[in-house]
């Protein structure tokens, strides 16, 4: 039986069978809607009983547990095909910087109350850099709820290929650099600010221009995937004019479709006393040591819903032509027998291909191990 | 007595130039930025800070931290990315003088930052480990002890000296530690496991020092460096760059100095090494030069400053050579400025650092000297420099005494000599016959902070 790869983001969860030049079989929301006898999960949402929605995952990391148990039931019983009593072996993908006592939680989860036969957990990075085919890199991470940067890299020394990753995901965002599989961890960056906030200021924007209407959250964030763009430049972003979209209520959005993007790249919009992206990616390169500078630089990978608005990647190249370095940051095209619209889940990816080499060799953590030496072995075996 | 759980604990080196915080357990720590904060007084920032501060508070609560924090009214900001980014009169202070903390809110901030927003524990579940410098007073230990019991609530504290890390991180109970670190060099003996209090040596050059000779030497040569918020990139036609440079008046000349710093000390990492032998004007006025490239664009070349710089290190009497350099020195470390005629004498009066070796294998006893001789342990950043070690072991053979053998030791990886101290930590904190040692909440709230002192000797 297949592995199973399981990338649990703020917005939007990815699993599936580890098949590495698919899309993962489900992508579903992971905000749930609690029903007054049992949690159900983001599929069916019957509004039988109040709304009150739940977020398992806030900012990249796992909250609130019962949730996530009834969302795991979900995708792995249901949607996944597993039968009780014969479940198999899954590869989680954890986000940066997450601290001990939730990965421990997670295993703990897993084993006992799911009883796997093997597990594994990977940092969402080092999984997007295998994606495109790199071990090495710097990846940025534009989520829902977090930005990171983060740098990958073999303890010593020895850059072969070096990539960065921009991975800009659902909740959260993040950079990071890595030398041949390794995060470097001092020069990673975390953000807390990411899809979620620019879905708040799309919201605000167009309160301004369109005081009559009322949207929720959802027509937004629909809107915000639809139309929103990156302008080319800060000069033709001061230029934008108004244009007019139709839903079934007239809604004009003229600038904000360009306000999103640009939050990105300058974040004075959202209120935030912080560097744009680019800025912020050479100035945590620049905390590496010298030699892999160029290397980290000129492999960066973007990944995370976000990055796919239109006119992310050219203005990106732009931003990376006049930022502060003497090194501009370049990106890096994902190999052709990817799927289209490998950025929204390269992690997941990532996963499925880090699933074929490690659970068929062992290195993964079986029950026994699990039982031996309780849940800090993940702290062990897997990093 | 605190029996530790699986929990385990968190190691804190607070440098003088760097902070470390991770994990026990770990070999490397996960968080480590600069030990300087920026603060804006809110006292005299009403009309242009107004927009700025209401901007700051709003979404962002990661960077700043909350203005409630202290009596003195002032707005810190903490780690890479707040430091990063330019404010108007933001200054930029640490807290140490003279090598001793003197600032407890800073240092409460800066663990703060470690803790919360680096590594995202909760301190009341997790032991602290915090590393102190080996010549460190009674009342900073109680004052460390009572802000970690009474702050941040941990179980359990445990305050270890630098020099007994690094000799557990390289394996030994007894040797004589090194330390070339940011703000200082410090050379002490350790004893199965105990700092030989009366033999520890300090001397204020550290690798701070030998980037503001670098900095004031490239000056004297014309070379302007220019910090990263301080000019942009124009693009005139397409393919074509030209450097702006931006003007912003408000900003302060501590901030300034350190972006410069933050260049400069890259500059040093990449191309100084440390000559074979002493530093000879004429022997070095042919060496080729090494280029590099600046964050604007500048190639600059670097020919005998590479082999100068670090000789400060072995010979502080070349620093007259570095007269503005002296005076940022005396102004950081002595907070005192003695006449011009002084500075040179002062600073020679500092040794060079095989003679502090010397010295201080001297204060011991003399049982123990032909042990520290043969292990003599090499720590800090300042000591990941090129050729260092080698430098020091043939300098030590012609002034040790002849039936000493001499062997210098370091790890040969530049990040475990960088973080040698921290790593220490992480090996002592996860030892299963420590968990014993540690200061518990129960006994400090039962003796009082000045049990710190049986406790962690």
């Amino acid at each position: 039986m297949e592995a199973a790869v399981v990338d649990t983001g703020s917005k939007l969860l990815k699993a599936g069978p580890a098949i590495p030049d698919q899309a993962p079989s489900m992508i579903i929301p992971t905000q749930m809607k609690r029903m007054l006898e049992d949690g159900s999960s983001g599929d069916n949402n019957n509004s039988l009983a109040e709304d009150v929605t739940v977020d398992p995952v806030v900012r990249g990391f796992v909250r609130d547990w019962d949730a996530m148990e009834d969302l795991l039931n979900h995708v792995l019983y249901t949607g996944l095909g597993w039968e009780v009593g014969n479940e198999g072996q899954i590869l989680f993908t954890d986000p940066l910087c997450t601290p001990k006592t939730v990965r421990e939680q997670l295993v703990q989860l897993m084993f006992e109350t799911f009883n796997i036969t093997g597990f594994y957990a990977s940092e969402q990075a080092v999984l997007s850099l295998y994606a495109v085919g790199r071990i090495s890199g710097c990846t940025v991470d534009i989520g829902h709820g977090k930005i990171g940067m983060s740098v990958h890299s073999l303890y010593f020394n020895n850059p072969v290929e070096v990539v960065s990753l921009c991975d800009v995901t659902d909740v959260s965002s993040y950079i990071a650099p890595v030398i041949e599989g390794a995060v470097q961890h001092i020069a990673s960056r975390r953000f807390e600010v990411g899809g979620a906030d620019l879905t708040k200021l799309l919201a605000q924007e167009l309160g301004k221009s369109n005081p009559l209407v009322n949207l929720s959250i959802s027509d937004i964030e629909k809107l915000k995937e639809q139309y929103s763009c990156c302008a080319e430049d800060e000069l033709a972003y001061e230029k934008t004019k108004a244009i007019i979209c139709l839903t079934v209520q007239v809604i004009r959005i003229g600038r904000e479709k360009y306000t999103v993007g640009e939050a990105l790249f300058q974040p004075s919009i959202l209120g935030l006393e912080a560097h744009g992206i680019v800025e912020q990616l050479v100035r945590s390169i620049s905390t590496v040591s010298s030699e892999n500078h160029r290397q980290l630089l000129e492999n960066t990978v973007l990944c995370g819903g976000t990055t796919s608005m239109t006119g992310f990647e050219d203005r990106f190249q732009k931003e990376s032509g006049l930022c502060s370095s003497a090194i501009r940051p370049a990106l890096v095209k994902p190999p052709e027998y990817m799927p289209e619209n490998l950025a929204l889940y390269s992690a997941w990816v990532g996963g499925a291909i880090l699933a074929k080499v490690v659970f068929p060799q062992n290195q993964h953590i079986t029950k026994a191990d699990y039982d031996e030496t309780g849940p800090s072995v993940v702290h062990r075996k897997c990093f | 007595m605190y029996g530790g759980d699986e929990v385990s604990a968190i190691v804190i080196d607070l440098g003088s130039h760097t902070c470390k915080a991770g994990y026990a357990g770990e070999d490397a720590p996960k968080a480590v930025f600069p030990s300087v904060v920026g603060s804006i007084d809110q006292m005299d920032v009403d009309d242009s800070g107004n927009a700025e501060r209401n901007s700051g508070s709003g979404v962002d609560s990661k960077n700043n931290i909350d203005s409630n924090k202290g009596k003195g009214k002032r707005k810190l900001y903490v780690g890479t990315q707040s430091l990063g980014y330019r404010r108007d009169h933001m200054e930029v202070l640490s807290p140490f003088k003279d090598g001793i903390v003197a600032d407890w809110d800073i240092v409460d901030s800066i663990w703060d930052h470690a803790l919360r927003e680096c590594l995202l524990v909760d301190p009341k579940e997790h032991p602290m480990l915090l590393a102190e410098p080996s010549s460190n007073t009674q009342q900073q230990r109680e004052r460390a002890a009572e802000l970690m019991f009474e702050k941040y609530k941990v179980p359990a504290l445990f305050l270890a000296k630098n020099a007994v890390l690094t000799s557990f991180a390289l394996g030994r109970a007894t040797s004589l530690v090194v330390d070339c670190g940011g703000g200082s060099t410090t050379v002490a003996p350790v004893h199965d496991g105990y700092v030989l209090q009366k033999a520890v040596v300090t001397s204020p050059i550290g690798g701070e020092f030998l980037t503001n000779c670098l900095m004031k030497s490239l000056e004297g040569k014309g070379i302007t460096i220019r910090p990263r918020y301080s000019f942009k990139r124009k693009e005139n036609r397409p393919g074509e760059f030209q450097i702006v440079d931006l003007d912003f008046p408000n900003t302060t000349e501590s901030y300034k100095l350190f972006s410069q710093r933050l260049i400069a000390s890259d500059i040093k990492e990449c191309v100084s090494r440390a000559p074979d032998t002493p530093y000879d004007e004429s022997a070095y006025s042919n060496i080729p030069m090494t280029p590099y490239e600046l964050p604007d664009g500048q190639t600059i070349e670097i020919g005998a400053d590479r082999f100068k710089i670090p000789d400060v290190l072995f010979n502080p009497s070349l620093v007259q050579f570095f007269r503005g350099a002296l005076i940022l020195l005396f102004l950081n470390f002595y907070q005192t400025i003695p006449g011009m005629e002084n500075y040179v004498d002062i600073a020679s009066s500092c040794r060079g650092l095989p003679q502090m070796v010397i010295e201080s294998i001297n204060r011991c006893d003399v049982d123990i000297r032909r042990e520290l001789f043969s292990s003599i342990l090499l720590a800090g950043g300042t000591a990941s420099m090129q050729q260092l070690k080698e430098r020091l072991e043939k300098d030590l053979l012609e002034e040790s005494p002849q039936a000493a053998r001499v062997k210098v030791v370091a790890s040969g990886n530049a990040t475990e000599r960088r973080f040698s101290v921290w790593i220490g930590g992480s090996i002592l904190a996860s030892l299963g016959s420590f968990q014993q040692m540690w200061f518990s909440k129960s006994e400090y709230e039962e003796h009082g902070a000045s049990y710190i002192q049986r406790k962690c000797p």
